[in-house]
C-alpha cells in the first residue's frame, strides 16, 4: 500500500441556491444533483469519462432516492461505470463527502472523485403518520379479506394528515433556531452584531458575484444565475425592522435576537467538487486549486449536558489544530458556516473565552480571536442560503479558489455545524 | 399558401369534438394552410409535469419531444378543420420523426409552424404527414413529421407510396421492464392535452373500436428517449415506427443497443414479444 498523499481540489460547480417553494419547486433532488454533476462534467471535460467515485447526499430524502447519487450518475454525462454512494451527516454532509473522497485519494484507492450534496425543502418527502404507517404495513401483509378489512377499520380520519419534515431535533423537540437562540442568549450575542455579520455576508457575496468570482463556480439553472436569497442592498436599518422568529425556549425576560434576516432561510440547491491526485490533475491538464490537508469531526451532548446544539465545531477545531501543530491564527481565510449569524459569533466567542477553552475544550490557553477581515470573505450561507447537504461543496470549492487566487502556501479553515450536535471541520492549503 | 398566426393554443377538447362531429363527408386534397404561433414561451411547471410523466429529468433544456406539446394542438386544429380531407377519428399515428437541431433552453421564445403534406398511398388506405418546425431567433431548432394512416381512405391520383417503416438492427433482449398502469393514458393526456378518447379509458376506447385503452405513441417514444437522454449527442434525429397498439395496462420491455453514434431501440410486449415501437436515434 502506498504512503498517503494530499488530495487536490480541482474545482467545483453548483447551481444558484433558490428560496424554498420558488424557482426550483418542481425540481427533485435527483434533477438538481444531475444538473450539477453535468455542469461539473462540462467545466472539466469529463464527458463519458469515469471518475474513481462520486459521493454525495441529501438531508431530506425520499424513500425512492435510496441510491440517489448512483441514480444521478446514471443520468449524467459521466461514464455509467462510475461507482457512487450516498452519505448523510446533516448539514455536514457535503464536507464529509469531500473528506471521504479526499481520504480515498490520499490512500491511493482512487485517483479522482466527485463530492457533492443536494437538498430541497420544496420537493420534500412527506411521510404518513406513524399510526397509519403501521396499519398500512399490516394491511400489506394481510392474507385474507377479513384481515384486510380489520386493518382498514383501524384507520381514523386524523391519521390521514402527512408528516412534514421539520427542522427540529428529535430528542429535544426544539427547532434548530430555538437551540441557536438559547446559545446566543448564553453567550450574550446581541442583535446588532448578528445583523452586522449578516449585512457583511450579503455585501461580500454580492461584490464577489460582481467581480465574476463565481463565474467558474456556479452554473445557472432554471432561470436563476445568482443565489435568490442574496440581497446586495441589505442594510442594518432594514434588518433592524425584522421581528425575532425564535425565542420560545428562552427564559422569562430574555431578549430574542434571531430574525429571518440573521438566520438562513430554507433553500433548494446542489453543489459538487472535483478532487483528484496531483498526477491525475496534471494528466488531464486541470489545475490544482488547493489541497485538503486534514479534517476532523466532533459531537456534543446538547441533550443532557447543556452544550449548545451547534457548538461541536468549537471542539473539532482545536483537535485538528493540535494534530497539525497550528494555532487558530495560522490561517489566511476562515469559512465558518453561517447557519445563523449568532452561531458564527458564539463559535468565535467560545474560542476567545479562557474559562470555556480550559473547562470544556481542555486547553491551557484560549484559541484566541481571529482577524474578522479574513472571515467568510465572499459571503456565506446567510447570503447564499443553505440547502443543507449542498453547503459543504459550496464552501470547499469557493475556499479552494480563494486560496488559489491568494497564491501558494495560503491556508484556510472550514467549520460547519450540523444537526444532532455535530461538527465537521477541515483545513485547505494552496 | 396561407399562414394563419394564432394568438393562443387552441382548445384540444373542443377540437376533438369538432373533428368527431364533422367527420363525415370529407375528401379532396390536403389544405395548403399553415398554422403558426410566434414568441411562445414554455411554462416551466408544465415542462416539469411532462418530464415527470415521461421520466425525463427536469433540467434547463427541454426534453427532445417537448416541442410536440406546443405544435400538436396546431396540428389538431389543422386536422379538425373541415378543409382537411381525412376524418380525425380513426387516424392512426404510425410513424414519427423528431429532429433536435440543438438543445432548446427552457427560457427561449419559440416560433411554431405546422402544415400537412405528402398525401400518400398505403396498402390499407392512405397516409398523411403532419409536419412542424420550431425556430428560435430566426433559426430552426426542431422539426417533426408525424405520419398518420387513414384505413380505407384513398389518396389522390398520382400520390406517392407511403413510407412508414423504420429499420432497426438486431437488438438484445430487453432488460428494462416497464409496468404500464391503466391510467397511463389519462396521466399523459393531462400533461399533453391529447384527450383522444382512445387513450382515456376502456369504455371510450371501445367506442372507437379498440378492445382497451391504448397508450399514447408519443408518450412511449418520450419514455424511450428519456431512458437514453444523457447519452445522446447535442443534435440528433429520432425516428420511430408505432407498430401494434400498446393496450393498457401492459408490461413491456425496452431493448437498446448503441449503433452508429446513436441507438436502436424497441419496445415490446413482455409476454408475447410483439413490437409496439421501433426506434432509431442518430446524430445530426
Amino acid at each position: 500500500m502506498a504512503t498517503t498523499r494530499q488530495a487536490a481540489i480541482v474545482g467545483g460547480n453548483r447551481i444558484p441556491f433558490a428560496r424554498s417553494n420558488s424557482r426550483y419547486a418542481q425540481a427533485s433532488n435527483q434533477d438538481m444533483l444531475t444538473a450539477t454533476l453535468d455542469g461539473l462534467v462540462a467545466r472539466f471535460g469529463l464527458q463519458g469519462q469515469q471518475v474513481g467515485e462520486v459521493v454525495a447526499g441529501a438531508v431530506l430524502k425520499h424513500a425512492r432516492d435510496f441510491n440517489l447519487t448512483r441514480e444521478s450518475v446514471l443520468g449524467s454525462k459521466l461514464d455509467p461505470s462510475t461507482p457512487a454512494y450516498d452519505v448523510q451527516q446533516a448539514c455536514g454532509t457535503g464536507l464529509e463527502a469531500a473528506i471521504l473522497v479526499a481520504n480515498k485519494i490520499a490512500l491511493g484507492q482512487i485517483e479522482s472523485g466527485i463530492a457533492g450534496g443536494v437538498d430541497t425543502t420544496s420537493d420534500a418527502p412527506l411521510a404518513v403518520g406513524e399510526d397509519l404507517r403501521r396499519i398500512l404495513i399490516s394491511l400489506n401483509s394481510a392474507k385474507t379479506l377479513q384481515e384486510r378489512l380489520k386493518a382498514i377499520a383501524k384507520i381514523r380520519p386524523g391519521m390521514i394528515a402527512p408528516e412534514i419534515p421539520r427542522n427540529a431535533e428529535p430528542r429535544t423537540g426544539l427547532a434548530m433556531g430555538e437551540h441557536a437562540q438559547l446559545t446566543a442568549h448564553e453567550w450574550e450575542i446581541g442583535r446588532e452584531e448578528q445583523d452586522e455579520l449578516t449585512v457583511r455576508s450579503h455585501q461580500n457575496m454580492a461584490a464577489a458575484y460582481d467581480r465574476g468570482f463565481f463565474d467558474d463556480l456556479v452554473t445557472p439553472f432554471l432561470g436563476l444565475s445568482r443565489d435568490q436569497n442574496l440581497r446586495p442592498d441589505s442594510s442594518l436599518e432594514k434588518l433592524a425592522k425584522l421581528k425575532p422568529v425564535f425565542g420560545k425556549a428562552l427564559p422569562e425576560g430574555a431578549e430574542a435576537t434571531m430574525t429571518a434576516g440573521n438566520s438562513t432561510p430554507l433553500t433548494d440547491g446542489a453543489s459538487a467538487v472535483l478532487l483528484a491526485s496531483d498526477e491525475w490533475a496534471a494528466e488531464h491538464n486541470l489545475p490544482v486549486l488547493a489541497h485538503l490537508v486534514d479534517a476532523q469531526t466532533a459531537a456534543v451532548d446538547y441533550v443532557h449536558r447543556g452544550e449548545g446544539l451547534l457548538m461541536a465545531p468549537v471542539y473539532a477545531v482545536p483537535r485538528m489544530l493540535a494534530r497539525n501543530g497550528l494555532t487558530l491564527q495560522d490561517f489566511d481565510f476562515y469559512e465558518i458556516h453561517e447557519a445563523f449569524a449568532s452561531t458564527v459569533l458564539a463559535t468565535m466567542k467560545a474560542w476567545e473565552d479562557p474559562a470555556y477553552c480550559k473547562e470544556k475544550l481542555g486547553l491551557d490557553a484560549p484559541l484566541g480571536a481571529i482577524d474578522r477581515s479574513k472571515l467568510n470573505v465572499y459571503g456565506s450561507s446567510l447570503a447564499a442560503g443553505h440547502p443543507f447537504a449542498a453547503t459543504g461543496g459550496r464552501i470547499v470549492a469557493s475556499l479552494a479558489k480563494t486560496l488559489h487566487e491568494a497564491g501558494p502556501g495560503k491556508r484556510g479553515l472550514i467549520s460547519i455545524c450540523a444537526a444532532g450536535g455535530q461538527g465537521v471541520v477541515a483545513i485547505l492549503e494552496s | 399558401m396561407a399562414t394563419t398566426v394564432l394568438d393562443a393554443p387552441p382548445n384540444m377538447a373542443a377540437l376533438f369534438a369538432k373533428a368527431a362531429l364533422t367527420a363525415r363527408g370529407r375528401g379532396g386534397d390536403l389544405p395548403e394552410t399553415r398554422l403558426a404561433r410566434t414568441g411562445v414561451a414554455v411554462d416551466p411547471a408544465e415542462v416539469a409535469a411532462y418530464a415527470r410523466v415521461c421520466r425525463f429529468p427536469f433540467a434547463d433544456t427541454l426534453p427532445a419531444t417537448y416541442p410536440h406539446m406546443l405544435t400538436f394542438p396546431l396540428q389538431m386544429a389543422l386536422m379538425s378543420d373541415r378543409s382537411f380531407p381525412l376524418a380525425l377519428p380513426g387516424l392512426v399515428h404510425v410513424r414519427n420523426t423528431v429532429d433536435l437541431l440543438r438543445p432548446i433552453g427552457l427560457g427561449e421564445q419559440l416560433d411554431l409552424e405546422v402544415w400537412a403534406e405528402r398525401f400518400a398511398r398505403h396498402r390499407s388506405g392512405a397516409t398523411v404527414d403532419l409536419c412542424a418546425s420550431v425556430s428560435a431567433d430566426g433559426a430552426e431548432v426542431w422539426r417533426s413529421r408525424s405520419t398518420y394512416l387513414a384505413r380505407g381512405a384513398k389518396a389522390p391520383e398520382g400520390a406517392p407510396e407511403a413510407d412508414v417503416d423504420v429499420e432497426v438492427g438486431e437488438l438484445p433482449p430487453g432488460t428494462i421492464t416497464w409496468r404500464i398502469p391503466d391510467d397511463a393514458g389519462r396521466r399523459y393526456a393531462k400533461v399533453s392535452g391529447d384527450v383522444n378518447p382512445i387513450h382515456l379509458s376502456g369504455l371510450t376506447a371501445k367506442a372507437f373500436g379498440f378492445k382497451r385503452a391504448i397508450a399514447h405513441g408519443m408518450w412511449v417514444k418520450a419514455r424511450v428517449l428519456a431512458a437514453v437522454e444523457n447519452r445522446l449527442p447535442e443534435a440528433f434525429t429520432v425516428d420511430v415506427a408505432f407498430r401494434k397498439p400498446l393496450f393498457l395496462p401492459s408490461t413491456v420491455t425496452l431493448a437498446t443497443v448503441e449503433r452508429d453514434g446513436g441507438w436502436d431501440a424497441a419496445v415490446r410486449n413482455a409476454k408475447t414479444g410483439t413490437d409496439h415501437l421501433l426506434a432509431t436515434i442518430r446524430p445530426l
